[in-house]
């Protein structure tokens, strides 16, 4: 059995992928039936896509992409 | 080397590493919060994953490696605030987050809310302003989708103190959205 208060200390580690296997599926049938902890979870996902959203990778400025460019092709090969 | 073995590294290395451009700015820009500053942490990033390729083991996470390299660098470019380290405070911070909730989510329990646009600007701000260690932590799980694992050998640190990191990253952010829709009359308690 898992209570609320497990869920809450273990929700960001079940969204992010990193539960273990025989927590997924206990955490997952509680916040399936649970009032308080369902909320929270729906939320949690707004949150996390809100930060992926906001700070999503954008791209340098295409002079700087030439550059690079540049750079990379006057550079020795590898070290051996 | 031979002329050809050689292109057939600069392939490669286009081919696996490159692609990454734009996720290498941005953890750069993560980093250094300066877009000049984060295209010259990029170049040296870049530079030095070529000078290094042959210890890179094809098909493993190109994206990692190159996010070690930057912070590396950027970890020798800076003197770093020596911080005290967190002890496992992850499940405070979770359980924090769980009592923000309360409060953030007062207009709408789910976080619907969340998607206006003024919430984006304001997180973009907060995000800025989060502490370098929250920040990388947040921006490597959040936005590229590292795992704990990835995130604890880009960064260099235990795992437990990635969950450290990262759960005090979050509940920050989410402090910090608390106080933005105060300001804004969203949730009561504002001036």
């Amino acid at each position: 059995m898992i209570d609320c208060q497990d869920v809450m200390k273990r929700l960001w580690e079940y969204l992010d992928g990193e539960l273990p296997d025989e927590d997924v599926a206990k955490l997952r049938e509680h916040v399936a039936i649970c009032g308080r902890c369902s909320p929270q979870y729906r939320f949690q996902i707004a949150f996390l896509g809100l930060v992926a959203r906001a700070a999503a990778a954008q791209g340098p400025r295409p002079e700087f992409r030439r550059r690079l460019i540049a750079a990379l092709g006057s550079a020795s090969p590898p070290a051996a | 080397m031979t002329e050809r073995g050689s292109d057939r590294l600069r392939e490669q290395f286009e081919r696996e590493a490159l692609v990454h451009l734009d996720s290498v700015f941005c953890f750069a820009r993560s980093l250094t919060r300066d877009e000049t500053a984060a295209e010259d942490l990029t170049q040296d990033t870049f530079l030095k994953a070529w000078d290094h390729w042959r210890q890179y083991t094809p098909g493993t996470n190109c994206r990692a490696w190159l996010f070690t390299i930057c912070r590396n660098l950027r970890t020798r470019q800076a003197e770093r605030d020596k911080r005290i380290e967190l002890a496992d405070t992850a499940e405070l911070d979770s359980l924090a987050s769980a009592a923000l909730h309360a409060a953030l989510a007062e207009p709408d329990r789910d976080g619907g809310f969340l998607d206006m646009p003024e919430f984006g600007d304001a997180l973009k701000h907060a995000l800025a302003r989060l502490p370098e260690e929250y920040r990388e932590a947040v921006v490597l799980a959040d936005v590229h989708d590292q795992g704990y694992p990835d995130i604890a050998r880009i960064l260099g640190v235990p795992l437990g103190t990635v969950k450290s990191r990262l759960f005090r990253g979050r509940r920050l952010l989410q402090e910090s959205l608390l106080a933005f829709a105060k300001d804004a009359g969203i949730v009561a308690g504002g001036a």
